[in-house]
């Protein structure tokens, strides 16, 4: 179960400070897909940054079933994201130079899984994610938008953590497409019984969520 | 796929780019590799060359020019004090004089001739008079050639140097008098010997004294085979000489010392005495020779140092290029070991490629690099003070060599002397290049700097790129 209180996050530019999180406190159970929705420039990537761990917050606490996340060193953040956190992007990221399962190793790698167990262990997700066996070797110039993101969930999803966070995935897809990846997400946080928080500014997406939170400079709120 | 093999997978990512860095690495290892086998080469000449000149320093009267005159004589106790001095091994001591046909019971081998009769000036006993040339008679005194003697504290080495005849005595019969000897014997030259049909146990006189011969050598000379060897102290006594020394033979310890001994010697006896060491004629004309080691040991740096530039540029241009696969690897829980290390290994790799394109073409261009750098370095001037070198190396009674007779100095032996001066022959800008072991161990450890070096600042970058800043801007 995710749980944050009062995260507050202020960026100190030349222009003056900018509030991007303020006082966000809200909770998440375990295999619930929660949609945050926002404009642009409202704080939503600068939550998902804070959430995980990628930037430190100036106040405030997260935590994970029980266990505080704010104020662990840098050795207790990489470990943190690369075993309880995965990440989906709006354009992907996948490493160009690797095949779809290589990219699917490399979270598990990082994550410390046994050797052995990788291969496998990627074959089962991008089969879960449904991409067609014959193109797990393809490297991700050979792959479509939406298979480049079902690769892209598939390591998200593949070293089993407890939290997802996804910033805008169906933002590069079209309509139909990213209606299917968000059922994806929501069969995987099913399965694996993992917190999904997705970003996005499509309404219709983020009625597909188990919960909508708005965010609107920097503050969060529950939509009924 | 671990860090390592991700790195050299990288390394072939963009065919273009490693192409192109590999074959700037390649040309600035292929000139590192030329300057280490120039310099190797060129160092292997001088060593050989400076070896070959022998680790004596002569001391003479100062403006002494045999018996020809000049000078005042140095005194055994100025001589016996370079003893003291450090890294001299010994002092040889001789004093030269002549036995005119008054003073002995020998008589020269050596035929006055024509040339004998126009300097016959220079001390010879009057016997006759000749008339010389067909239009006006002019009396002249003509004379028989003087005895040499060489009083010496070394029996073995005496005529070495020009001063005192050149060659190497060798013993044919007899043996040789102690060098501290004061008895009145002598070792005498075999041509004298045969002249005056002397054995060993014969006796002559000299200065009125009869002397014993212990000992009959050859040198390989009339002119050496015509001299008679003393003990040094037997010499001053019966010429009336006390205590004077007309050259001396400075030893020393390690070829590398003659340079520094020959100051110290010129500082104390300066004044009174010419002190002249092979040393410095044959750094002079090592001169170009060291030149071009100095060239090539800065181009060797200089070559390894932009090597480790070209790199580390290319990898920071490669860092910079992937900054967001970076973040993205932060934010997937990659620690920045692990993305350090792949960065390095890719580095590595392109090194690794570099280095054995560039240690191939190097060793090939090596031999024509290093004859263009002597030749472009030496130009005239080495040509000229080549034929000096061969000339003067060459010339009879000149360098006589490291070699000795009765007993060979400490790391010379007589054959090894010839054979080397021998080898003078050659030009000293005849060089010989060649890649051992040692030039690929360089290789190797080159390729070790450059690629840490290369990978340095690219690391740093790594460290620095924050992942929520990479992915912000998406």
């Amino acid at each position: 179960m995710l749980k944050v209180e009062n995260l507050d996050k202020t960026f100190h530019t030349g222009a003056g400070d900018v509030h991007a999180v303020q006082n966000v406190t809200f909770s998440a159970n375990d295999g619930e897909v929660v949609a945050i929705i926002g404009a642009s420039g409202s704080g939503k990537s600068t939550l998902l940054s804070l959430l995980g761990l990628l930037d430190a917050p100036d106040r405030g606490s997260i935590e994970i079933d029980g266990n505080q996340l704010a104020n662990l060193d840098a050795a207790g953040r990489t470990t943190y994201r690369s075993t309880q956190v995965g990440f989906v992007f709006q354009q992907f990221n996948l490493i160009p130079n690797l095949s779809a399962k290589e990219n699917v190793k490399l979270a598990l790698e990082f994550a410390h899984w046994p050797k052995e167990d990788r291969e496998a262990r990627a074959e089962a997700m991008l089969e879960m994610v449904g991409l067609d066996a014959g193109k797990a070797d393809r490297r991700p110039a050979k792959l479509s938008g939406g298979e480049q993101q079902r690769v892209a969930i598939a390591r998200a999803f593949a070293a089993q953590p407890q939290l997802i966070l996804a910033d805008e995935p169906t933002g590069s897809l079209d309509k139909s497409t990213g209606q299917k990846i968000i059922s994806l997400l929501r069969e995987a946080a099913s399965q694996q019984k993992a917190t999904v928080l997705v970003v996005t500014h499509d309404e219709k997406i983020s009625e597909q969520a188990d919960r909508r939170l708005e965010i609107e400079d920097g503050v969060l709120k529950e939509i009924a | 796929m671990n860090a390592v093999r991700r790195g050299i997978r990288n390394a072939f990512r963009n065919a273009m780019r490693s192409v192109g860095v590999v074959a700037i690495l390649a040309v600035a290892i292929a000139l590192s590799i030329s300057m280490l086998v120039a310099r190797d080469a060129v160092t292997t000449k001088i060593n050989s060359v400076r070896a070959s000149t022998g680790n004596t320093i002569t001391v003479s009267p100062k403006g002494f020019f045999g018996f020809q005159g000049g000078g005042t004589p140095l005194t055994t106790t100025q001589i016996n004090g370079l003893l003291n001095l450090s890294n001299v091994t010994a002092v040889r001591e001789s004093l030269s004089e002549q036995l005119k046909s008054t003073q002995t019971s020998l008589t020269s081998p050596t035929p006055v001739g024509q040339l004998g009769q126009q300097f016959g000036g220079f001390g010879g006993a009057s016997s006759s008079s000749a008339s010389l040339g067909g239009g006006s008679s002019a009396t002249t005194t003509a004379f028989s050639i003087p005895i040499r003697v060489i009083g010496t504290n070394s029996p073995g080495n005496a005529v070495e140097g020009g001063a005192n005849g050149g060659g190497t005595e060798k013993l044919t019969s007899g043996s040789a008098f102690s060098p501290t000897s004061k008895a009145d014997v002598a070792i005498v030259g075999g041509t004298l010997a045969t002249k005056n049909k002397l054995k060993v146990g014969s006796t002559f006189s000299a200065w009125g004294t009869k002397i014993t011969v212990v000992g009959i050598f050859n040198a390989g000379s009339t002119f050496t085979d015509s001299n008679v060897l003393m003990p040094l102290a037997t010499v001053q006594k019966l010429a009336s000489a006390t205590n004077q020394v007309t050259s001396a033979t400075v030893v020393v310890n390690n070829i590398n010392n003659v340079a520094s001994v020959d100051k110290v010697i010129t500082k104390k006896l300066g004044s009174v005495a010419d002190v002249t060491s092979t040393q410095a004629t044959v750094e002079a004309q090592l001169a170009p020779l060291n030149s071009v080691k100095t060239i090539s040991t800065y181009t060797l740096v200089g070559s390894v140092i932009g090597a480790a530039i070209i790199l580390l540029l290319s990898m920071l241009m490669i860092v910079r290029e992937r900054r967001r696969e970076v973040g993205v690897m932060k934010a997937l829980g990659a620690p920045n070991r692990s993305i350090i290390t792949q960065f390095i290994s890719e580095s590595t790799t392109f090194t690794i490629m570099g280095s054995i394109v560039g240690f191939i073409a190097g060793i090939a261009a090596s031999s024509p690099i290093t004859s263009a750098l002597v030749s472009a370095s030496g130009g005239s001037a080495t040509s000229a003070s080549t034929s000096g070198f061969v000339r003067r190396l060459g010339g009879s009674g000149g360098f006589a060599g490291g070699s000795s007779g009765f007993t060979p100095p400490t790391g010379a032996t007589p054959d090894a002397g010839a054979f080397r001066f021998g080898g003078f022959h050659n030009t000293v800008t005849q060089l010989h290049t060649s890649a051992g072991w040692s030039t690929l161990g360089f290789a190797f450890i080159a390729a070790i700097v450059i690629a840490a070096l290369g990978s340095t600042v690219a690391a740093a970058t790594i460290v620095r790129i924050r992942p929520a800043e990479v992915l912000r801007s998406e």
